[in-house]
């Protein structure tokens, strides 16, 4: 367990971004200050971990990658060897030899699944920790029956700094949503994919030809011609004064120098950005990894593609699993490098595992009742195995973990009491984890 | 004040104990004294005190109360853990035997109740996935106990069984702040009474005005209006509703009681704004009338030169006027067929490009030609026939399952949501599965067929459903009608029961239809329905101005579901006239029409309002150059700023798809898009032509263009400084303009 001092920063993270802010990278001054006062109002012991979720959607194939089945036969097992790690007795699929060196820095959960094998369905399962009920139309975005952990997040403990406290990128999740949590709930959405040679995050700042003179022109006219901003009409009007709201946070996210610095993935060093991977998946791991550093508390990248019901293993081997590699694994490398991984915890799963027997076409289809999900950092130990499935992959052998306990988990380890409430638009209260969720353990 | 309640509660609840002890042993002796006590023995002549537990009566409450069959839990589909039971106990047989008999019957153990496993969990004694739920001081655990002992009796099929609940107080007026105990009474079909209050559920429909908490307290907040609280209990629901009048102020009491009415909305409106002590804000000027009537009626802003117009007629029914142009104007069928379109689901990649069009039409054309609402409403029911002469038709392409056809329908043109009813009984409702199916089977005999006119709807097969649960055929049948629906004899067309289904939803009588267009329509100008959300009409969720809300559609039935009529009327009326200013007491008010609401533009109107005010028009994909955006009758047309904004994707008929809560992002974009920054400094735009003009001139124009207004002495002083401040015109000139496009009197509808 990490001890933080009472204003939420541990004093060798203090040392390390001091260094940092010398050499022009990483967090400023100001910022670190400003961390400092915020908690300093707050006047109270603040774990300040923050949350990244690689979110792999159409669904990973875990018996391919955390969970190989090596002994059972071929229709099952498919055509992937399973590597030795740097944790004796824990195997990954050959094809993540870079995070086969990482292992030690998470851990895998054997024993999970969730009762629904449903693209929309399960990802809102796996986003809020509640199945979806009646009327869930997945294709409305939002399509949040119930806020996304993000968004329970961003609303327990507001923002840190001037940058959002919730971002979702390369786009929005639609299970992304924040439901009845409201607007300072929502996420912010980069709607732009960070390996993107001309990567920039829209309307982050002015065009061009606004230089910083007339932006500042520019708003103190905004202030003179708005009247209703200035008179009682805002007020009275719940999405007035949202709005109103946002302009003032829109300003401050357009003059912070660390929101603009980083969102800014051009500073880093070319060297890490190709450790990384220039890909989507690789570049949005870093991407995270720079946002949390300023402040954000929680990541959700949306990865797409992994829905492998065709071409199973030609698929994963020559493109998805390479970029996985890559960036997952420098993620991993990198946090710890800079001493941020133990406030920052990472979430990699997909919204189900796929089915164990190959079909047809040599792929794979959805299959909830066993998955694998990958978690490190943030309070997580690494080099573990917590439960197992049957022979085949088919069910959990263990204790079974759900996306209940995932979100209990989650919370837990960012030092919010699972038993919160609030409360939906009918009036029902409603607990951030449900009823039946518990930590899963010996990963804490 | 609250503690007395507590107090008070706390009595009740010992005295159900008390009184449920006393039963229990009554019949504990009875049962001991019979040597094989039979439940049919015990029933029918069963006097008060000698009521024998009935499953369904007295233990499934208890099941529903402490949330056991809660959707979350074990209520779910597939249950929780291998013990599932039916959502809020609609199946209490299968649940009889869920408890008794599955699980190899290990969950009930006669001889020492408290060791069934049923009550170790519940109780917490065992570990439970769902914690403590009944612990065992409680009386509900003593209840579970004694029927446990007796043989977990199911009860009689002849056994009385729930009538009605009544909740005491009915209504009340109550102080902020102040707190009030509800009771529940419920009464059983031999006559017997019994308090349930311990076992009955509450809901606040709002809890900005009061909260309510399990055991019945209410709390009212600091907000002025009035308020539901439901409560059910076996299936059977009863509203408590609170008049939460303001304080009262000097400024109240001065002049509430001289205001004056211009037709029977504002009568209705004045006398529960009296009753709540607020005092309604001032009457708007006719710069803002204009604005507001364009944006409400057509969705468009209004040009430079209308307003003008506008602002120099001084003829006594010149907002009446406007009003008749205004329902005239080709804009009126865009901006209402985009929102029909929203509800009716037009959506090309469900339809394809041809037949999607084909149906946006059919709904724009209803409203260029005020097609009275009941033949809209009949031409989408009783669609039949090739679809290019019937393309209503097309909406059972869009959705074409039976079930959603019934759920979509009644959720856009009654306002009610029957879809909890397909798998339990509506649980804050009257309505059952015989309802649902009772609806679908209207629409089961809907099929496609391609003949030599094109694809046609040619019914086919029967129109009856099936309830999956009991297997029973269930026969077509009204919302809420005892009996099914019969083919008139004299029927042509082969659709016949869709035609009774129109038939009956058109018809004067109906408790539905009109009411639901009127507040549809209602909601549209004032910004809240009299029933909000506008398609979730229940008991449980009441209108707040039911006696309007009648009248409303009574005017509509009156002529003839003449939609333009009821915009004359609601726009000629003082309560849609009256200014968005607060004023000190109706600053809180969020429910009570004392002053007109900001509402966002929608993402349309916004982005037309953009284009032009500054004279640079969008050319959209796949559309005429020169359309505007609430001329797209494709959703999906990709556009980033729509898109933004929450345009609906159309797959659902629920309002709420078109997402009204502003983001960061959206604000980010008009701030700061170069699409944007773009159009303002246009070359062939709007400030390249009024930069030639003098400060003066062009200031006015400004302030006519952007808000529809003059500007204030005040304003054009502040402006012609900033413009005389900068060498560069034109740049000044844009800034300004900006300003402008950011501001909430811009973004918003006020």
């Amino acid at each position: 367990m990490n001890r933080n001092y009472c204003d939420g920063l541990q004093r060798r993270d203090m040392l390390r971004m001091g260094a940092a802010g010398v050499f022009g990278m990483g967090l400023t001054l100001p910022q670190i200050l400003s961390g400092r006062a915020q908690a300093a109002v707050k006047g109270t012991e603040t774990k300040e971990v923050s949350l990244i979720i690689l979110f792999l959607q159409g669904g990973l194939s875990t018996i391919d990658t955390w969970d190989m089945k090596p002994q059972a036969p071929a229709e099952f097992r498919g055509e992937f060897k399973p590597i030795h790690t740097n944790v004796p007795g824990i195997q990954l699929c050959e094809h993540l030899p870079r995070l086969a060196g990482q292992m030690d820095k998470f851990s895998l959960v054997r024993s999970f699944g969730l009762s629904n094998s449903d693209h929309g369905p399960a990802d809102h399962y796996l986003l809020t920790g509640y199945r979806p009920g009646g009327g869930f139309n997945g294709g409305l975005k939002p399509n949040n029956q119930r806020p996304a952990h993000g968004a329970v997040i961003a609303k327990k403990l507001g923002p840190r700094g001037a940058v959002p406290p919730y971002v979702c990128l390369p786009k929005m999740h639609n299970s992304a949503g924040s439901s009845y949590l409201g607007s300072s709930a929502a996420p912010f959405t980069v709607e732009a994919d960070p390996n993107a040679p001309d990567f920039i995050v829209p309307d982050l700042a002015p065009p061009l030809e606004i230089d910083s003179q007339r932006l500042g022109d520019r708003r103190a006219l905004l202030q003179q011609v708005d009247r209703f901003q200035r008179g009682t009409e805002s007020k009275a009007n719940r999405g007035a004064n949202a709005m109103s709201t946002y302009q003032k946070k829109a300003f401050e996210l357009m003059t912070s120098s660390s929101t603009k610095n980083a969102f800014d993935i051009s500073r880093e060093a070319e060297k890490l950005r190709d450790e990384y991977g220039r890909h989507s998946l690789g570049q949005s791991c870093l991407m995270a990894r720079r946002l949390v550093e300023a402040g954000v508390r929680c990541v959700l990248i949306d990865h797409t593609n992994w829905d492998t019901h065709f071409d199973n293993f030609k698929v994963l081997k020559n493109d998805l699993l390479p970029h996985l590699d890559s960036g997952m694994s420098t993620l991993f490398r990198d946090l710890h490098d800079r001493g941020l991984l133990e406030t920052t915890m990472v979430l990699v799963t997909g919204e189900f595992g796929r089915t164990p027997r190959i079909n047809k076409d040599a792929g794979r289809d959805h299959w909830g009742p066993s998955t694998a999900i990958a978690m490190g950092g943030g309070g997580i130990q690494g080099g573990l195995v917590v439960g197992s499935s049957n022979e085949r992959a088919e069910k959990p052998a263990t204790t079974p973990y759900g996306p209940e306990d995932l979100a209990a988990t989650i919370y837990k380890c960012l030092g919010i009491d699972p038993k919160t409430e609030f409360h939906s638009p009918e009036g029902r209260p409603i607990p951030i984890v449900p009823g039946n969720g518990r930590v899963i353990e010996g990963l804490t | 004040m609250p503690a007395i309640h507590q107090l008070l509660y706390r009595l009740l609840i010992s005295g159900i104990s008390c009184l449920l002890l006393t039963i229990a042993q009554l019949q504990l002796a009875d049962r001991g004294l019979a040597s094989e006590p039979t439940l049919d023995s015990a029933d029918a002549k069963s006097t008060d005190q000698q009521r024998p537990l009935n499953f369904e009566n007295d233990i499934v409450p208890v099941l529903t109360k402490f949330g056991c069959n809660a959707s979350g839990c074990h209520g779910k589909a597939e249950g929780q853990n291998g013990f599932k039971l039916s959502v809020f106990g609609f199946d209490p047989l299968a649940d009889h035997k869920a408890i008794t008999r599955e699980g190899r019957g290990r969950r009930i153990f006669p001889a020492s109740p408290k060791h069934s496993l049923f009550l170790e969990k519940a109780s917490g004694d065992l570990p439970h996935g769902g914690g403590i739920r009944i612990s065992s001081d409680r009386p509900e655990y003593e209840t579970l106990s004694r029927w446990i002992a007796l043989g977990s009796p199911i009860g009689s099929p002849n056994d009385p069984h729930i009538s009605s609940i009544q909740i005491t107080p009915h209504s009340a007026q109550l102080a902020m702040g102040q707190t009030q105990q509800l009771r529940v009474q419920a009464t059983f079909s031999d006559g017997w009474q019994t308090d349930v209050t311990a076992l009955a559920t509450f809901q606040s429909n709002n809890d900005g005005l009061a909260s309510v908490d399990d055991k019945g307290l209410v709390s009212i907040g600091k907000v002025p209006g009035d308020v539901a609280v439901m409560t059910s209990y076996l299936g059977q629901v009863d509203v408590f509703r609170a008049l939460v009048p303001s304080e009262r102020t000097a400024s109240t009491n001065a002049t509430t009681t001289e205001i004056a009415d211009a037709n029977f909305i504002d009568q209705h409106i004045h006398a529960k704004l009296n009753l709540l002590n607020l005092l309604p804000s001032a009457p708007s000027d006719d710069a803002t009338y204009l604005r507001r009537t364009y944006l409400d009626i057509i969705g468009t802003l209004p040009s430079t030169a209308e307003a003008r117009e506008f602002l120099t007629d001084a003829s006594a029914g010149r907002r009446e006027d406007l009003v008749d142009r205004l329902l005239e104007r080709s804009e009126y069928a865009d901006y209402w067929g985009l929102k029909w379109s929203d509800l009716l689901r037009v959506n090309r990649l469900e339809l394809g490009r041809k037949n999607a069009y084909l149906y946006y039409q059919w709904i724009r054309d209803s409203f260029s030609q005020n097609k009275h609402l009941d033949r809209f409403a009949h031409e989408l029911i009783t669609a039949e026939g090739p679809i290019r002469e019937q393309p209503a038709g097309l909406f059972y392409k869009v959705v074409s399952d039976p079930k959603q056809m019934a759920s979509t329908l009644s959720q856009a043109l009654l306002g009610v949501r029957i879809e909890c009813a397909q798998c339990h009984h509506h649980p804050y409702d009257r309505w059952g599965q015989e309802d649902y199916y009772g609806m679908q089977a209207f629409f089961n005999d809907v099929a496609f067929k391609s003949s030599f006119q094109g694809e046609a709807l040619v019914p086919t097969g029967t129109a009856k459903s099936e309830n999956p649960r009991t297997g029973l055929q269930v026969a077509a049948r009204a919302l809420g009608e005892k009996s099914p629906a019969h083919v008139k004899s004299d029927a042509r067309q082969q659709s016949g029961l869709r035609y009774e289904l129109s038939g009956w939803l058109t018809d004067k009588q109906n408790p539905y239809f009109a009411r639901n267009m009127a507040n549809r329509i209602w909601a549209q100008f004032m910004g809240r329905g009299l029933i909000e959300p506008v398609d979730d009409v229940r008991m449980t969720n009441p209108a707040s101005h039911p006696e309007l809300l009648d009248a409303l559609a009574e005017y509509l039935k009156e002529h003839d579901y003449d939609q333009h009529a009821l915009i004359k009327l609601i726009t000629s009326s003082i309560t849609y006239q009256r200014s968005s200013e607060p004023n000190e007491s109706n600053a809180s008010d969020q429910q009570n029409y004392s002053r007109y609401p900001l509402k966002q533009l929608e993402a349309e109107v916004l982005f037309d309002a953009v284009c032009q005010t500054t004279g640079v028009s969008e050319k959209f994909a796949g559309v005429p150059e020169g359309s505007r955006a609430i001329q797209l009758w494709d959703s999906h047309v990709p556009h980033y700023f729509l898109q933004l904004f929450g345009r609906p994707m159309r797959t659902t008929a629920c309002e709420c798809e078109r997402v009204g809560e502003p983001t960061v992002s959206q604000v980010l974009h008009v701030l700061n898009s170069p699409e944007i920054q773009g159009k303002l400094s246009h070359d062939n735009g709007r400030l390249a032509k009024l930069v030639q003009m003098s400060d003066e001139t062009l200031i006015e124009e400004l302030y006519l263009t952007f808000f529809g207004r003059p500007a204030s002495n005040l304003e054009r002083q502040f402006a012609s400084e900033h413009m005389q401040k900068h060498n560069d015109r034109q740049r000044a000139l844009e800034d300004l303009a900006w300003s402008m496009m950011n501001s909430l009197e811009f973004l918003f509808n006020h």
